[in-house]
């Protein structure tokens, strides 16, 4: 006897969907938990550029003039002029001091080997100095090299520095015309925009996400934006820019 | 190899759940930023009125004085704006768009600008209003009216109603009227006026002393007392008809009447039972309820905008003191704690203030407090300053003031500040109440 055994063996087809909504539940945990490493975040950091309050020419440069030339650093200190050389003695002998020879010297008195000690301590005591001023200067060269790389419209800045991204240099222009602009009759008036500047430099779209319902207050900042696209300039990377600017009232806390 | 192809499409399946997974943060950074603007102060609006254009026919002095002088008082009143006529020499001047040279504007600092034209004819008067922000170089608001010449006032203010709905959102009050007592007659009658103290017209003739007047919320009726037939009665008056009925006859004092938002009910002290207690009635005089029960004086019931809570005097603790309680007259109490004396309070349209009156030296002063206690603020301080009552906005307030030695009217806003004398005459003018839109 030798019975045939049917088989009715479907792979793995049958357990696909289950195996997907059970995927898509672990996903949907992770995601609600946050529980997915978050990735390197492109948002500009929040920077206030109000110090350094004039636009510069290249936002992405970070540099005050427009074809980004850095001026050259200040000037090396020369180093120290040639000491003035005692006049030389009538005698013709060497001035150079092996004080113990000289004051064996028999025309020599005892006072004039103590004043040619002095003179050489004297020499020596400048050489040192004008060594640590020359260190020094080249310190601070140094440290301005460095320093211009870090911040935004110092020459030399890379244009990733704190400041000069073109979200904060947008910002600035905002700040200087919504103090012309402002006005508002609630307690705590609030308005988030969102800007989209074309390659042009020009306001492409404006969306407003959020008010308190200050009628006035968003005019005021409604005229701030046409007031500032006025200095726009394009956006660095050649394309359009977006971007939320959250317009508030200065010393106006939540009551 | 059915089990194979099976096998591939769940790999396939995996690679894509993988793939989706991994790229979710990626797609979540992509979220947008912001970043902060703010500005310190509160400036005021650069408001300019433009010389108004004679649009056909010959130039009328008189109209386009009143043009300006109405705008000038509504706009200077209102707050916002800081108002001005400034000499701009612009190479045309109409008052359409394009019509005119807004940079010309522009370059005197100007935020706002009103453009303006009239046609006189006869009497009758044409007039084009248009507000324009001159930094968008935008239309905001537009309007026509016809009307006779003692109109024009009356026209101007409806469009400063306009100008402040389109910059804040909500009508300005400026052509409403205010009802108050005055003694050109002797006696104390009641007159009606603009807000801006024109226009006054006197409702009551009865020779005798009538006080407390209050606005139904449509505006179309006032209660009042008045001792006309001996007793202090209550009594509502139709204002387009001049038809006047007698709302209570119960004896001993019946004052201090207020109308319900709702229209149909009114809430008034009585002392038909024995002392001053809080009624409700209907606007007919039929005795509803009666809200207080006690042994102390107790006046001068104030709704709330939402016709749940009513504010009143209650001198229960010895002293006049300002107490609120549900209108069914459950929940009582008390709201001021400062001062020995506080009476004479009156809700906000908005709910988030009452106004009432403190005694303080020799006089009265007036403050503002919100409706859980906190918040009390002094508004007046020259003088001896009572009755305040609201705009319907909210934004302003009416009272009666004696600054100046005689008792007069005054208008302030919410904030005390741009305190006006509106009383024109030589009389003693007092308990002014502001009527609603009509």
């Amino acid at each position: 006897m030798n019975p045939s055994v049917k088989r009715n063996d479907k792979g793995l087809l049958p357990t696909l969907p289950v195996s997907l909504i059970f995927h898509l539940a672990i996903y949907g945990l992770f995601a609600w938990f946050h529980f997915f490493p978050s990735a390197p975040v492109t948002e500009a950091p929040v920077y206030y550029v109000d110090v350094v309050n004039l636009p510069v020419a290249s936002p992405q440069q970070g540099s005050p003039s427009a074809a980004g030339t850095a001026p050259s650093p200040p000037p090396a200190v020369k180093p120290p002029a040639p000491e003035m050389k005692l006049p030389a003695k009538e005698s013709g002998q060497k001035p150079a001091g092996k004080p113990a020879k000289a004051a064996t010297t028999p025309t020599r008195t005892a006072e004039e080997s103590s004043k040619e000690f002095e003179d050489r301590l004297a020499r020596l005591q400048q050489s040192s100095d004008a060594r640590h001023e020359a260190a020094a200067m080249d310190a601070i060269r140094k440290k301005a090299a460095v320093r211009g790389k870090g911040q935004a419209g110092i020459p030399g800045g890379t244009g990733h520095e704190s400041g000069s991204d073109y979200a904060s240099y947008i910002r600035s222009r905002l700040v200087d015309a919504f103090k012309t602009t402002i006005a508002y009759q609630d307690k705590t008036p609030r308005m988030t925009v969102i800007l989209t500047i074309d390659k042009n430099g020009r306001v492409l779209k404006r969306r407003t996400e959020s008010s308190t319902g200050d009628r006035l207050f968003e005019d005021a900042v409604n005229r701030a934006i046409v007031k500032a696209e006025r200095e726009f300039r394009p956006p660095p990377n050649g394309g359009s820019f977006e971007y939320g600017f959250i317009f508030t009232a200065q010393g106006v806390g939540k009551q | 190899m059915k089990r194979c192809s099976a096998g591939i499409r769940v790999l396939i399946m995996s690679a894509l759940l993988v793939a989706v997974i991994c790229a979710s943060p990626l797609i979540l950074s992509g979220q947008q930023g912001y970043l902060e603007v703010s500005a310190p102060g509160n400036r005021q609006l650069q408001l300019a009125i433009a010389p108004p254009a004679a649009l056909s026919g010959g130039v009328n002095q008189d109209v386009a004085r009143a043009i300006i002088d109405v705008f000038k008082f509504d706009m200077t009143l209102a707050g916002p704006f800081s108002v001005s006529e400034p000499q701009v020499t612009e190479s045309r001047s109409g008052i359409r768009p394009g019509d005119f040279d807004m940079a010309s504007w522009r370059a005197a600092g100007t935020d706002l600008l009103i453009k303006s034209g009239y046609v006189v004819s006869g009497d009758s008067v044409s007039i084009e209003f248009r507000l324009y922000d001159v930094l968008t170089e935008k239309e905001l608001a537009a309007k026509r009216y016809t009307g006779s010449k003692r109109d024009v006032r009356r026209v101007v203010h409806t469009f400063s109603d306009d100008i402040m709905s389109a910059m804040t959102g909500i009508r300005g009050p400026f052509t409403c009227k205010i009802a108050f007592v005055s003694t050109a007659t002797r006696n104390k009658e009641i007159y009606l006026m603009d807000y801006d103290g024109q226009n006054i017209q006197r409702i009551t003739k009865n020779g005798s002393i009538n006080l407390y007047p209050d606005f139904s919320p449509n505006g179309r009726e006032l209660i009042y007392t008045s001792y006309k037939k001996g007793n202090p009665d209550l009594y509502r008056r139709e204002l387009a008809s001049g038809a006047e009925a007698r709302v209570t006859t119960a004896r001993g004092t019946n004052i201090t009447g207020a109308f319900a938002p709702d229209g149909n009910r009114i809430a008034l002290s009585m002392s038909k039972d024995g002392n001053a207690e809080i009624y409700l009635l209907s606007k007919e005089g039929k005795q509803l309820s009666r809200l207080t029960n006690n042994d102390a004086i107790e006046i001068a019931p104030a709704w709330s905008p939402d016709a749940k809570q009513i504010a009143f005097v209650s001198d229960r603790l010895g002293k006049p003191q300002v107490y609120i309680m549900d209108s069914d007259g459950r929940n009582v109490r008390r709201l001021t704690t400062s001062g020995a004396y506080n009476v004479g309070p009156r809700w906000s349209p908005r709910g988030d203030k009452i106004a009432y009156c403190r005694q303080m030296g020799g006089g009265f002063q007036i403050f503002t407090i919100n409706p859980d206690g906190t918040g009390d603020t002094q508004l007046t301080r020259e003088g001896s300053n009572e009755h305040p009552r609201w705009s319907p906005d909210g934004r302003f307030i009416a009272f009666s003031s004696k600054r100046g030695g005689r008792e007069s009217v005054y208008i302030m806003r919410s904030d005390g500040t741009g305190q006006t004398k509106i009383s024109r005459g030589g009389t003693s003018d007092s308990s002014p109440v502001w009527s609603p839109r009509w």
